[in-house]
């Protein structure tokens, strides 16, 4: 048998994303974002992500099907987001894949949006990931997992008490009004200033957080501490502001990152997510993993933000395993604990 | 000869038959305002079995929009997969379409309070339906409750393309919030 021809949906936030991949080769990756209609808003607002997934399915999933030169009589199966995310969201997604694999009367895989996240890095490098311990940072999510199995088997090690690391790079862009999504604006501005300028903090970082909560993070204070910052140096300079806030997030990050790879013995680092696109983090890792001897594999910015692609590799991946598709009928989970890789 | 698919997810009530020329082959309901995700797939599995779909009408509210947003998405979905074509309906129409009476109101659930309703008068709809609360909603008898009638979604499908939402979403422009 060829490898698993598999058609994945993602419409877990404000992307209403479609890829196909054969096996670990990416076919098609078709992303249709709602992004400038949040902007005016400062952040996502489920009910116009929603309505926008809705508009926006068929003509994505005509246009990957293009893109793939394939036909969906063609497809082995489907795989779909079941959370975590945005209810509403999801449910455009869950309800469009289970109306596909009906209508094709094929698999379905309900898979986890974090462990896909992780699992994308197979279509960029072709060596196996497991074991490896893994870095998810985007707007919604902040974790640190250890994948056995990327199919099976994710144990999480710790996550954001607050906030999550993208959120906190669009609050301060926000408030230093530099519009949304504030990851992008903030490492252009940036690289035009000095990282060391201001000693902000670094979140759950006390010796005491390292014996008691090592692997979970914390960006609420940061928040904080750049705000006050800025109400009291009326005249701030903007890229020292931009460069020191996100060497604060970067720095805890691969503290924490790398701590987890020590205590585990697992000398393997992946990093996902939307923040992975941010070039310090990238530049910072790949320092930092040399150093240390940790092999660390970020895959190509284009598959780091959420992405359909991402979910078809997940699914082609079960599919490649066996393992056991998810049954027709199952329902969004906004909260869907990262350990449960699949619904079945 | 044609056999279509019928769906409906704007009220409570997750709706699914299969219609043959305006009789009913098979037909299943699953109540829970929050059911439609699991509901839907696993009555169309059920209801589909045996038979050949030529086409399918989906109910395009008004209805709360997360489960209205299942059954539009499913449709559009389960159609392209066949190669089939897809047709929308008012759900309040098919839901008006089991009352005989000459001039009457129904009403549907559309959360915060308030309902979606139209008035129908000797069996044809007046104007479009709309939102508000149920104090306001007077003129003639009050049919709240009702589910559509799914011969009738059918029968009277149409060429409606877009969910009939009938409310803005909820958001505050950040420059309106400060």
């Amino acid at each position: 048998m060829s490898e698993p021809l598999v058609l994945g949906i993602e419409t877990s936030c404000d992307e209403t994303a479609v890829g196909i991949v054969r096996g670990r080769a990416l076919l098609a990756n078709v992303i249709a974002s709602s992004v400038e209609e949040h902007a005016r808003f400062g952040g996502v607002v489920p009910e116009i992500a929603s309505r926008a997934h809705l508009e926006a399915m068929q003509p994505t999933i005509k246009k990957a099907l293009a893109d793939a030169k394939v036909s969906l009589s063609d497809i082995d199966a489907i795989a779909v987001t079941a959370g975590p995310g945005l209810v509403g969201a999801l449910l455009v997604g869950v309800g469009s894949a289970a109306g596909l694999a009906i209508g094709l009367d094929k698999p379905i895989y309900a898979v986890n949006h974090l462990a896909a996240h992780v699992s994308v890095d197979y279509l960029t490098h072709a060596q196996k990931i497991e074991p490896t311990i893994a870095l998810l940072v985007s707007g919604g999510h902040s974790s640190l997992l250890q994948v056995n199995d990327i199919t099976s088997s994710v144990v999480k090690l710790g996550q954001t008490i607050d906030d999550a690391a993208g959120e906190a790079f669009d609050k301060i862009a926000r408030v230093m009004k530099l519009g949304f999504p504030g990851g992008p604006a903030i490492d252009a501005l940036a690289k035009e200033g000095n990282a060391t300028a201001i000693d902000f903090p670094r979140g759950l970082t006390t010796s005491n957080d390292w014996q008691t909560r090592p692997f979970d993070f914390s960006f609420s204070g940061l928040k904080t501490a750049v705000a006050r910052y800025l109400e009291s140096v009326p005249d701030y300079v903007r890229s020292d502001v931009a460069a020191s806030f996100q060497e604060s997030i970067v720095d805890v990050l691969m503290l924490k990152a790398l701590a987890a790879c020590k205590e585990s013995g697992i000398d393997s680092l992946v990093i996902a997510g939307g923040v992975a696109a941010n070039s310090r983090l990238r530049a910072v890792a790949a320092a930092r993993c040399e150093k240390a001897g940790i092999a660390l594999r970020i895959p190509a910015p284009s598959l780091c933000t959420d992405n359909g692609a991402m979910v078809a590799s997940l699914g082609a991946l079960m599919a490649a395993a066996r393992r056991e598709p998810s049954p027709v009928a199952f329902d969004a989970d906004s909260s869907l604990p990262v350990t449960v890789v699949s619904l079945s | 000869m044609r056999i279509t698919l019928a769906i409906d997810t704007s009220t409570s009530r997750t709706s699914v038959a299969i219609i043959e020329d305006g009789s009913i082959l098979w037909s299943g309901h699953r109540d829970g305002a929050t059911e439609h995700g699991p509901a839907l797939p696993s009555l169309v599995q059920e209801g589909i079995k045996g038979f050949v779909i030529d086409e399918v009408v989906v109910g395009m509210g008004p209805g709360p929009f997360t489960g209205l947003r299942v059954g539009i998405a499913f449709a559009q979905s389960f159609a392209l997969a066949r190669g089939i074509s897809v047709r929308g309906v008012c759900s309040l129409d098919a839901i008006a379409a089991q009352v005989n009476e000459k001039d009457f109101i129904v009403t549907v659930d559309a959360r915060r309070k308030e309902v979606y309703w139209a008035r129908y008068k000797d069996g044809v709809r007046v104007g479009e339906p709309a939102v508000n609360f149920p104090a306001d909603v007077a003129g003639a008898p009050i049919h709240p409750n009702l589910y559509p009638d799914m011969k009738a979604l059918v029968a009277l499908a149409g060429n409606i393309t877009e969910p009939m939402y009938l409310r803005r979403p909820d958001a505050v422009a950040t420059a309106d919030r400060q």
